[in-house]
């Protein structure tokens, strides 16, 4: 991959010399916070929490993807391109939501305290797939009418 | 050539993950509103830590009295938005996780290690602080503590990145610059990704059109991939070589050769196959917009559904956040349940009375007491630091006046107590700046009921603009320091 290979000026350089310095500072004051309030055994904790974030991302999610892309590739080929991009984010939406809503049904189960998590959030989670489904398939679906009277 | 199994499978997903989507012009575009949700998440937290564990010179304004309230709901919406953004940002450098060699040199290792911390603290950071206002705690490790100190290890983070990639930033900082080559490698590079995987084409065959590329692994994938018919272009079915990856993807490999020859200078690369490139732009374009769309849509849909949380004028939206303004006792949540605290039964004794003490002076306030003092109703919003909020009616005594009865100066501070048995928050500190001002009560109703005991009956703190973690429920004692 050639993409660092853009000019640096000398005003640029200085820039980004003093950013990396600024950074390598707040990496150390960070350290620092976490050693001072935090006992060894829960920095090791905040270590394997950081080490299993990234391969999640990088050996479970990237290789998800990647997997999807493909087929979607082939896939993509019979049917219409917008209406491809239109479903595929309609997927990416709910699939976000998805994410940010299953620890809440989980959690549901767990507190007593009622006034934290008042919903019926795998109900709602259900009807956001629903309505998502049906808005995409009418978006889809005036756009092939338009397309289709366009010729 | 065909001895370098690992550089040729990176180089290949390289390859397999390049897409119109993926270049350093929307790596800037989302990068730019990546950093900005990072820095407000960044400001709005040390207003709150700092509210929380001021230092000794520190004064925090009073007014408007919803600031918290303003500051804690941006804390925590910017922080939501982030989930979308930085899976954007993540899928737009995709292809560079396959760089190779994976590390080259001291200078490549320590990038990588910056990017990989940059990642994972981020990640971390968000998903503790989004299941933090689920109350669902399952690490082994102080989500307070942690929380402050990965924040600097992110803004650390994100200033070497920043300056690490510099001159791509400045590069594509407008849109007239172009996007960018969505895959950059260079002619060995290619010729590696297409060589057969084994040499079971004789050499002089391996020349013709079609050969190599079908030889490859990659190549019969993609010629698989690609022998569908296309719906948009039916008169293309199976092209040899380059042109067919130049055509026929939506969202995926772009290989142009002008692309792989002059990459670091062209703003978007020529197809050789000139009556094709009109269209690959359309298409590259339609990507593009769509994952603009996209990412716009899922932060639209991650901030409308839960910010009726934190802001009013939100709350008829508010259909997947963990708290709904109107939900609890006397229609106020609760974040500590007088369960919680262990308080159900000194916070009912009858002989309960508030002790207020000023040096050797100390006087005692059954709840009576305080309420044949003069009352004051106050409109003040509980605002938590888990983001959500609620404005309320208070009535009780100001406590400037409890302040009066035992000689104490408006400039005094305050140590408080709670009748809870244990937590951070048992004892805090409180400022001159709240402890002067009128709006501070000390509460004995809330919306004009007695107050439940879930939300601090005998009697509570309540001070403009301060988290909810400090307006001290079940109040046991007033001390001035």
């Amino acid at each position: 991959m050639t993409e660092t290979t853009e000019p640096v000026s000398p005003g640029m350089a200085r820039v980004r010399a003093a950013l990396i310095g600024v950074g390598v500072l707040g990496l150390l004051l960070g350290a620092y916070v976490l050693v001072t309030l935090q006992s060894p055994i829960a920095i090791v904790g905040v270590a394997t929490w950081l080490l299993g974030a990234i391969i999640l991302h990088d050996a479970v999610l990237s290789p998800i993807v990647l997997g999807v892309s493909v087929l979607v590739r082939r896939t993509g080929r019979r049917v219409s391109r917008v209406v491809l991009v239109i479903v595929q984010g309609a997927v990416v939406v709910g699939a976000i939501m998805t994410l940010l809503v299953v620890p809440e049904i989980y959690a549901k189960t767990k507190g007593p305290n009622t006034t934290v998590l008042p919903f019926d959030y795998a109900l709602r989670l259900g009807l956001l797939w629903a309505s998502l489904a049906v808005l995409t398939a009418v978006v889809c679906l005036l756009y092939t009418r338009r397309a289709r009277r366009r010729g | 050539m065909q001895h370098q199994p690992v550089r040729r499978l990176l180089l290949n997903m390289q390859r397999a993950v390049a897409a119109p989507t993926r270049n350093p012009r929307l790596a800037v575009v989302l990068g730019r509103l990546l950093a900005t949700a990072f820095l407000l998440c960044f400001a709005t937290g040390l207003y709150s830590h700092f509210l929380q564990q001021p230092l000794p010179w520190m004064r925090f304004p009073t007014q408007p009295t919803n600031l918290y309230q303003l500051t804690q709901g941006i804390h925590i919406t910017a922080g939501i938005a982030c989930f979308p953004l930085i899976f954007g940002k993540l899928y737009t450098v995709f292809p560079n996780l396959f760089q190779t060699p994976p590390v080259s040199g001291l200078k490549g290792l320590l990038e990588r290690a910056s990017i990989a911390l940059f990642v994972g603290a981020s990640l971390v950071e968000i998903v503790i602080g989004l299941l933090n206002t689920y109350q669902f705690y399952l690490w082994p490790f102080g989500f307070r503590e942690t929380h402050f100190a990965l924040s600097f290890v992110i803004i650390g983070s994100l200033a070497i990145h920043i300056g690490v990639k510099l001159p791509i930033i400045a590069r594509y900082w407008r849109k007239g610059d172009g996007y960018g080559p969505e895959l950059a490698q260079t002619a060995d590079e290619r010729e590696l990704v297409d060589a057969p995987l084994i040499d079971a084409v004789p050499t002089p065959l391996q020349g013709a059109p079609g050969v190599r590329q079908a030889a490859g692994l990659t190549g019969r994938l993609f010629r698989w991939i690609d022998s569908t018919p296309s719906l948009d272009e039916p008169r293309v079915a199976v092209a040899p070589i380059t042109s067919v990856r130049a055509e026929n993807e939506l969202d995926e490999p772009r290989i142009a050769a002008a692309s792989i020859v002059s990459a670091p200078v062209a703003a978007e690369p020529i197809d050789p196959d000139m009556a094709a490139a009109p269209r690959t732009r359309v298409r590259s374009s339609l990507s593009r917009r769509g994952f603009l769309a996209t990412i716009a849509a899922g932060v639209g849909a991650v901030v409308l559904l839960t910010a009726g949380q934190s802001f009013a004028f939100l709350a008829p939206l508010n259909v997947f956040a963990p708290r709904e303004k109107g939900i609890g006792p006397q229609a106020v949540p609760v974040n500590r349940t007088a369960m919680a605290a262990q308080v159900t039964d000194t916070a009912i004794d009858p002989n309960w009375a508030l002790s207020v003490t000023h040096g050797t002076f100390s006087q005692r306030f059954s709840r009576a007491d305080l309420l044949a003092l003069p009352q004051t109703t106050v409109d003040l919003p509980i605002s938590c630091v888990e983001g959500w909020s609620q404005m309320a009616t208070w009535s009780g005594v100001r406590l400037t006046s409890l302040m009066a009865l035992v000689g104490a100066g408006s400039t005094a501070a305050l140590t408080l107590t709670s009748l809870e048995k244990e937590g951070g928050y048992r004892v805090t500190q409180m400022g001159p700046e709240y402890v002067g001002d009128p709006n501070t009560l000390v509460a004995l109703m809330l919306n004009g009921e007695t107050l439940d005991i879930d939300h601090g009956y005998p009697a509570r703190m309540i001070a403009p603009g301060r988290p909810g973690v400090l307006q001290t429920k079940w109040l046991s004692s007033l001390e001035v320091v």
